[in-house]
């Protein structure tokens, strides 16, 4: 038969309960002191590849007559890709970075005209190209290797599929502008890609958009943690530079959702709410450091202006920017 | 339950309670994780800087790095002033990159050579040049014309061999706590200089002459790219060099810190050697565009005491050669 407990016991049973949640809560403070010692070297020692990487394609197959293997293929993963890339790793994992495959090549007997070719597997040709579109050279020349790629006097950028490539050339000397785009074309003929649209890039109103400034943010687009995959692009309106943004989202009210909380994310951080101009219904403008943001949402795309200088000029690219997203029913 | 009953199970519950804290408290690691028995006591990072010679700065321009660097430490009094005879002097290279010297990703090795020169001019019984490149440093230090440089200078090239590295913890930084060091090369040395090329980074902001000392770092310090701003204050306080070089001949404006075209370069022909590390980052800065107040690091650094932000105040030798 059941019986209340005596004042003794209730008195244990307390202070048992109290030890508890004081072991608890230090456990939950002690959490916090993080210690970065405490990870061992080998803890984070990933596989050679990921498992979700393509098939490892060989360089070598890919390299043109007169270019012989300088050095042996390394592979990198994501633990390791900062030990080949130092700081600039953090842009690739961002961007859902999968295998960097590289390896030396010199001309044939000749070692000191060399060149390096970085494979990067991104697992899409949409993180490819956000990779290929952050670091694209302003003087950078087009060549006819797909969609996106160009050379620099001494160097090779491009996107194949979900790959994109580098092939960095400054000790190859003379012969570096035939070389190059033979390497480029190996790849493309002999490595099997898979492609995917981007629909966004159709998107952006083409007056006076200057089309090869054309990006893809993958993460922290201009500071704010929810932005993911924004597409940018740049506009030259008069004597002002203006860059205008577009972001698919899954539904028309996740849009809007992420419209209000990058408003209230310019809010919070210095922005002043500021009344948008006829036939911008629907369009939040907030002006901050002396630059304005416009930001709406329309169907399921998420698009705006970034950072412009200039209100009247800002708030014409949204205009169209609205009529174009409206026209083609997103 | 009668009371004897009670007091049975209390006991039992006692000492159940007992055992596992006496299990936790028997197996509790109080030192933590190591690394390995090589690594054995922890080190310090000796302080190599100069009180006596204060915080000084000389900015030169010019497009010759045996000049300008020449010119910039005889303004600071001459090489000389900071190497005695005997003096044993390590020169801290960027060699992250086996990427050739015109992509200015690393140290440049003709600067490398004038330093190591100068040194050895001044008295230095030994010159030593090292980095922790970690992915293949012989390429590195080859490709990059580093290795060559050294050698025709008369220095010594010190690879990060295992059993180099040694475990530090740095008084007042943040994450610096029980971390390996690349030890070797800083073993018995009695002068530090860093050489450091001015960067674009795409982490930082910019990698300059405080972010060098990233190098001897070992480890898994990729992670510390989470908290770059505070690692590189953290690095900058571990290490008070004699002297930090910060070669603005060609910066690296875009793309860093691999760079990988021309394109990415810009000749901005400014040779930065101070005393102050701090100092020299925040003049460097400004060769990226920049002011210091843009790079957390070097405010960060500055509050703690490292050095000045504030460059100006040191009232800088300005010279120009050529």
């Amino acid at each position: 038969m059941a019986r209340t407990p005596g004042k003794t016991e209730t008195l244990i049973g307390y202070a048992i309960l109290l030890l508890l949640v004081v072991t608890a809560g230090s456990l939950f403070l002690t959490q916090f002191r993080y210690n970065a010692a405490v990870l061992t070297p080998n803890a984070l020692q990933p596989e050679s590849s990921s498992p979700s990487a393509a098939p490892r394609p060989d360089l070598r197959a890919l390299a043109p007559e007169g270019l012989v293997a300088l050095s042996q293929p390394e592979t990198f993963g994501p633990e390791t890709l900062s030990e080949k890339i130092d700081g600039k790793a953090e842009l690739y994992l961002a961007a859902g970075f999968v295998q960097l495959l590289t390896q030396r090549f010199s001309r044939k007997g000749n070692p000191q005209a060399w060149l390096e070719f970085f494979l990067y597997d991104m697992g899409s040709s949409k993180n490819a190209f956000a990779v290929y579109s952050v670091q694209r050279r302003e003087d950078g020349q087009r060549i006819d290797l797909g969609d996106f790629a160009y050379t620099t006097e001494d160097a090779l950028f491009f996107v194949h599929g979900q790959y994109y490539a580098e092939v960095i050339a400054p000790a190859l000397g003379k012969g570096a502008a035939e070389i190059l785009p033979a390497l480029g074309r190996g790849v493309v003929e002999k490595v099997k890609a898979s492609r995917e649209g981007m629909a966004e890039l159709a998107l952006f109103p083409a007056e006076h958009l200057k089309r090869e400034t054309i990006s893809l943010l993958a993460a922290d687009a201009f500071g704010f943690d929810r932005f993911r995959s924004v597409f940018t692009a740049q506009y030259t309106m008069g004597d002002t530079e203006l860059t205008a943004f577009l972001s698919q989202q899954a539904r028309p009210a996740e849009a809007a959702e992420l419209a209000a909380a990058y408003h209230q994310f310019l809010l919070n951080n210095g922005g002043k709410e500021v009344k948008p101009g006829p036939g911008l219904s629907g369009v939040r403008m907030v002006e901050l450091f002396g630059t304005y943001e416009l930001v709406f949402s329309q169907g399921s795309m998420l698009a705006g202006v970034h950072g412009a200088e200039k209100r009247e000029a800002a708030e014409q690219l949204a205009r169209v920017l609205k009529q174009r997203l409206s026209g083609v029913g997103t | 339950m009668d009371r004897r009953d009670f007091l049975r199970r209390a006991a039992k519950a006692g000492i159940s309670i007992a055992a596992a804290g006496s299990l936790s408290l028997w197996l509790h690691d109080r030192v933590g994780p190591g690394r390995g028995e090589e690594e054995g006591e922890l080190v310090r990072v000796p302080d190599f800087s100069l009180p006596e010679i204060g915080r000084r700065i000389a900015i030169v321009t010019g497009t010759n790095r045996r000049e300008t660097v020449g010119r910039a430490i005889e303004a600071l009094g001459g090489m000389e002033v900071f190497i005695k005879k005997g003096d044993r002097v390590l020169l801290k290279v960027n060699a992250a990159f086996a990427s050739p010297p015109t992509l200015s990703a690393t140290t440049n090795p003709e600067l490398l050579a004038e330093v190591a020169g100068l040194c050895l001019k001044a008295g230095a019984v030994s010159v030593a040049v090292s980095d922790n490149p970690i992915n293949d440093p012989v390429s590195c230090f080859t490709l990059s014309g580093i290795a060559e440089a050294a050698r025709s200078a008369g220095a010594k090239v010190m690879l990060p061999a295992e059993g180099a590295f040694r475990t530090t913890t740095v008084p007042g930084s943040t994450l610096l706590r029980g971390w390996p060091i690349l030890w070797e090369p800083l073993r018995g040395i009695t002068k530090l200089i860093g050489l450091a090329p001015v960067k674009n980074h795409h982490r930082s902001g910019a990698s300059m002459a405080m972010k060098n000392w990233y190098g001897l770092l070992g480890g898994r310090r990729n992670i510390f790219h989470q908290d770059i701003n505070t690692i590189i204050k953290d690095l900058a306080l571990m290490v008070r060099p004699t002297l930090v070089i910060l070669d603005g001949t060609t910066t690296m404006m875009t793309n860093g810190p691999t760079g990988g075209s021309l394109a990415d370069l810009k000749q901005t022909n400014t040779m930065i050697v101070s005393t102050d590390q701090v100092a020299a980052d925040a003049c460097g800065a400004t060769l990226l565009g920049m002011t210091p107040a843009d790079l957390p690091f070097i405010t960060r650094a500055a509050a703690a005491g490292i050095g000045t932000a504030e460059f100006e105040s040191l009232r800088p030798v300005r010279l120009s050669v050529g």
